[in-house]
């Protein structure tokens, strides 16, 4: 605070103006009281995090606090059920089916909707977007009641394109937010100086989209991954996600398994979010 | 190029075609169908006589119990997202005026930790927590502070515990985007002007954070009035609301129409909710959007 006074003149003579009004102090608290606030707010948001592990850890078959010791029965016991296992990798099938497919048309579209000159542009992008704004229940209820009147039962398939729908906005808006801050001149140049339209895209606009792309394919994988209430309408017995798997178990039983199953499907998350980035921004450095 | 050469779309304006596909089959057709359900006596493939009929929404109109979940809903999206609101500006305001990298990259990991960590789990963090047994009460307990646990779940706020939970990351992702775009340098003229850093913020910062504000807060409210999962558990079956009623319909009484019915009336609600943000954000920002 007083050095930023130091080297600007008219801060100096305010300050002497109005010596009584702003002193340090009250600054300093009011400063203290800033930093309070946000890491009280932090906390709120990490305990529960916390809570989870130290549950998936705590051998007692009910929820106890203080914990009394540290066991691995849970985890033992989340791998072991079939059920979750089962769910386990459906869920991973379905978010990496619904990753690529939303990334390939979510980018595409918003490759169209920067540079194909369509009309209604700005309608359309509201339109694409608009699954974020609808409840996902209701994305879940619709397809549903087409999936019952259509008589198609409930593919997989089908619940992949509900994924699809709801986390392609993810990737229609990190896309077109990066192709509106690129340089158009960029691809101008490259075609002046002889390159091909297709040759163009895969050499300047790709690797220059790419960040972007890459941030919405992770934002679809992990909602995908994380999806409720579309897969809670569109989910067959037997043919389980995760999340669903363990809103069933969770109405009946509290027991730690909840717990491993949760930190299993965080550390997941993380690993899937880490490894993306390494993998694809390693590709590009052998690219170019 | 020529500018009439602009005009008209190009072949990249093909690459919209799958994307359009997708939600011409999976969104327009299965909402549109969602409507005309809600107006049938039943499904036209299986019963071979079906009319159309004003009954399910007359269902809704004319049982006070039905008013009292769509206000219910109502209720529990606005709260959360007044908390939410409360609660995610100051940290949306650190996120975005912090200097350090590292420290942002820290609170940007917090505040992306808990929405990598699932619907379904952080609920059930919640329910450890709020529980009988759970740790808040065990350790007040355990304090002497209180004899008998305190009811905290099975609440209505209990559920808006969880719920701010789960949809304040949103809220904060929404805010730093905004409020990192305004111009520090204003606020710096204001104190140098002789405002005080308090009244620096409200006259200048919060103002012009209103668009965030107002797109967070609608975000947030969409969100928690769809909630599935976090009023089914901690509210343990006992408080009813909009998509909780729907499932029902589905699963326990295969009432499709009424289902569709719902449907349309929690669809109404945030197509209005939408409009209206627009409307909002008109009247707050005036001239060209921001962007």
């Amino acid at each position: 605070m007083q050095t930023t006074a130091s080297h600007s003149p008219l801060h100096a003579t305010v300050r002497q103006a109005a010596p009584a009004r702003t002193s340090g102090r009250v600054r300093h608290y009011g400063r203290y009281l800033y930093l309070a606030i946000n890491i009280a707010i932090l906390v709120f948001l990490l305990a529960p995090i916390a809570v989870v592990v130290v549950f998936a850890l705590n051998p007692t078959p009910f929820i106890q606090f203080p914990p009394v010791g540290v066991s691995l029965r849970w985890f033992e016991k989340f791998f072991a059920s079939r059920d979750f296992m089962q769910a386990l990798w459906f869920s991973l099938e379905v978010a990496v089916l619904t990753t690529v497919s939303a990334t390939l048309l979510g980018a595409s579209a918003a490759l169209a909707l920067a540079r194909g000159n369509l009309p209604g542009t700005r309608l359309i992008v509201a339109t694409m977007l608009s699954p974020l704004m609808l409840p996902a229940i209701l994305t879940g209820l619709a397809l549903f009641q087409t999936y019952v009147l259509l008589d198609v039962g409930r593919p997989t398939w089908g619940l992949v394109a509900g994924h699809t729908l709801v986390t392609l906005p993810y990737v229609v808006r990190t896309t077109l937010a990066v192709l509106h801050n690129f340089d158009t001149r960029l691809e101008e140049a490259a075609q002046n100086l002889g390159a091909s339209p297709l040759r163009t895209f895969f050499e300047v606009t790709l690797p220059l989209i790419k960040p972007g792309v890459l941030a919405g394919a992770i934002f679809a994988f992990i909602v995908s991954f994380d999806q409720f209430p579309v897969s809670l309408f569109l989910v067959s017995p037997g043919n389980e996600t995760l999340p669903v798997t363990l809103f069933n178990y969770l109405k009946f039983d509290l027991d730690g398994t909840i717990g491993a199953a949760s930190v299993v499907s965080i550390v997941l998350a993380f690993v899937v979010v880490i490894g993306l980035d390494r993998t694809v921004g390693l590709r590009s450095y052998v690219k170019l | 190029m020529s500018s009439a050469a602009a005009q008209r779309p190009n072949g990249l304006a093909l690459f919209i075609l799958p994307g359009a596909l997708l939600f011409a089959l999976f969104f327009f057709l299965p909402i549109g169908l969602m409507a005309l359900m809600s107006i049938l006596t039943g499904n036209p493939v299986v019963a071979p006589k079906v009319a159309f009929t004003t009954r399910h929404y007359a269902r809704m109109i004319g049982d006070p119990f039905y008013l009292e979940v769509i206000w219910t809903t109502i209720r529990i999206g606005l709260v959360t997202t007044l908390v939410a609101l409360a609660i995610g500006y100051p940290l949306a305001h650190w996120m975005a005026r912090i200097k350090s990298r590292a420290g942002h990259a820290l609170l940007l990991m917090a505040v992306l930790a808990p929405m990598l960590t699932g619907i379904v789990v952080r609920t059930f963090a919640w329910m450890t927590l709020l529980s009988d047994r759970g740790v808040i009460n065990q350790t007040l307990i355990s304090l002497g502070l209180i004899s008998q646990p305190l009811k905290l779940m099975y609440t209505e706020t209990g559920i808006v515990v969880g719920l701010v939970h789960i949809y304040v990351p949103f809220m904060v992702l929404t805010l730093t985007g905004v409020i990192g775009r305004i111009d520090e340098r204003l606020e710096q003229a204001a104190e140098n002007l002789g405002a005080s850093p308090l009244r620096a913020f409200l006259e200048v910062t919060l103002p012009l954070s209103l668009p965030g504000i107002l797109a967070g807060s609608l975000l947030v409210f969409a969100l928690a009035i769809s909630a599935y999962v976090t009023p089914i558990l901690l509210g343990g079956f006992q408080i009813m609301t909009l998509p909780i009623l729907i499932y029902q319909q589905i699963s326990a009484n295969f009432n499709v129409g009424f289902a569709a019915a719902l449907g349309i009336v929690l669809l109404m609600i945030s197509l209005l909710l939408v409009v209206a943000y627009n409307r909002a954000l008109g009247l707050v920002s005036g001239q060209h959007d921001l962007q």
